[in-house]
């Protein structure tokens, strides 16, 4: 029992058996060569700091969610008093309280389930802009840089759940 | 101590018997996860097919929005577009998708029990939406006059209304879309996906308090039973439901 304590991983500091080769919790060269030990823990951290960056990736994404919901609702608020006298005010009403209400929910939904949040946020954003431009095709270049830069953001969000998954799985990390 | 309690198995790659929770071969250091890492690769590959594919849709259904008038070949255009788009998707992966198409155990008791479910709960929403309608727009929506003037128009109304979404929509969102995303994401976020884009692509955003339950169920449906069919047949009652109402309404046979 003594010596068990002797034996643990370089990398990942697990118990190993004196005759294994390769440590069995990370996979790491216990009686490689010190070049192939060098170069597992050099991979293993380019993994690790990629998995931070992807992590900042979907943050942007949330983050462009609430901007979203923000203006969303401060043009809604501000447009209450550009209101005609034929318009519809309940039903422009229920309009915005509906979108803004879905973009904040997904946006706060996209700290537990970011995959099913990040798709629908970004399919309900491009198919708002497109019925915007129906409605009024001036609105196209309107904003035009933050639109595209939102829709970039929540692209990258998405990729880069999948991403972690993958680094994650390659890591063997929960 | 407890080594007669541990589980072992061969590693896939140099067939030594290694103990079930190690993450990686103790001799020769290859990841016993290597599948699901192979799995997780082809993520990119299918997200990007989803992405085509509710592209498509939604230039579809907003081609169809853009159209003011309201015929009958203007509907039937665009039902057999949403078809041949649904074929197709399907039948791009065939291979994978095919077995949804089979119906194991199929139980008449099932059967009618969702069938009853549906109509209650059809004809609960379409008594909600018809008051709802009136409250917000002050008026009575309604395709029931698309199809009036036209001698057998209940028919092709029964059929462009209920039968085509029913089976092409199913086809489509239960079928591709859903197979699809269970190879990205897990099983719940998937019924989650599927009855959102299914919800957007409706266009109304009034009807999201039955439009995304009804996705739920019908996805959550799918999953458990593994076919098609018991979603293809609520949703066909759903919307025949639904045109029934509209010619008892509107008009007679």
């Amino acid at each position: 029992m003594e010596n068990q304590n002797i034996n643990l991983c370089a990398c990942c500091a697990h118990h190993y058996e004196s005759i294994d080769i390769f440590c069995n919790t990370c996979g790491y060269p216990l009686q490689g060569t010190k070049q192939q030990q060098d170069a597992f823990i050099a991979n293993r951290t380019v993994k690790e700091i990629d998995l931070v960056d992807l992590k900042k990736k979907i943050e942007s994404a949330r983050n462009s969610l609430y901007i979203i919901t923000a203006f969303l609702g401060i043009s809604g608020l501000f447009g209450l008093f550009f209101i005609k006298e034929g318009d519809d005010l309940f039903y422009y009403l229920i309009s915005y309280v509906i979108l803004v209400g879905a973009f904040l929910a997904f946006a706060v939904w996209s700290k537990t389930k970011p995959a099913s949040a990040l798709i629908s946020g970004l399919s309900l954003y491009v198919i708002v802009q497109l019925l915007n431009i129906i409605a009024d095709p001036a609105t196209l270049f309107s904003g035009i840089i933050i639109k595209v830069l939102i829709i970039a953001y929540l692209i990258k969000g998405i990729i880069a759940v999948l991403e972690v998954d993958k680094i994650k799985k390659e890591l063997n990390i929960k | 101590m407890d080594s007669q309690e541990t589980i072992y198995r061969l590693c896939p790659n140099c067939q030594n018997n290694i103990p079930e929770q190690n993450n990686f071969c103790s001799i020769c250091g290859h990841a016993q996860n290597h599948e699901e890492v192979k799995f997780h690769g082809k993520k990119r590959q299918n997200l990007n097919q989803v992405a085509l594919f509710f592209a498509i849709e939604i230039i579809i259904c907003i081609s169809a929005g853009l159209i003011s008038e309201h015929t009958i070949l203007i509907a039937l255009f665009f039902d057999l577009i949403m078809a041949l788009t649904a074929i197709l998707f399907f039948a791009y992966s065939w291979q994978e998708n095919k077995f949804l198409l089979k119906w194991p155990n199929f139980s008449i008791k099932k059967v009618s029990a969702l069938i009853a479910l549906t109509l209650i709960a059809s004809f609960g929403v379409q008594f909600l939406v018809g008051h709802l309608n009136q409250l917000v727009f002050n008026k009575d929506y309604t395709f029931y006059y698309t199809y009036a003037f036209h001698d057998y128009g209940n028919y092709i109304m029964i059929i462009s209304v209920a039968l085509f979404p029913a089976l092409f929509e199913e086809l489509a969102y239960r079928g591709f879309l859903m197979q699809r995303l269970l190879n990205i994401v897990d099983e719940k976020e998937a019924i989650y996906i599927t009855s959102i884009l299914f919800f957007f692509i409706h266009f109304s955003m009034i009807s999201f308090f039955w439009m995304l339950p009804f996705g739920l169920v019908l996805a959550y449906v799918r999953i458990k039973t593994n076919t098609l069919w018991y979603g293809i047949v609520m949703h066909f009652f759903f919307n025949l439901c639904a045109c029934l109402i509209e010619i008892y309404n509107y008009g007679s046979f």
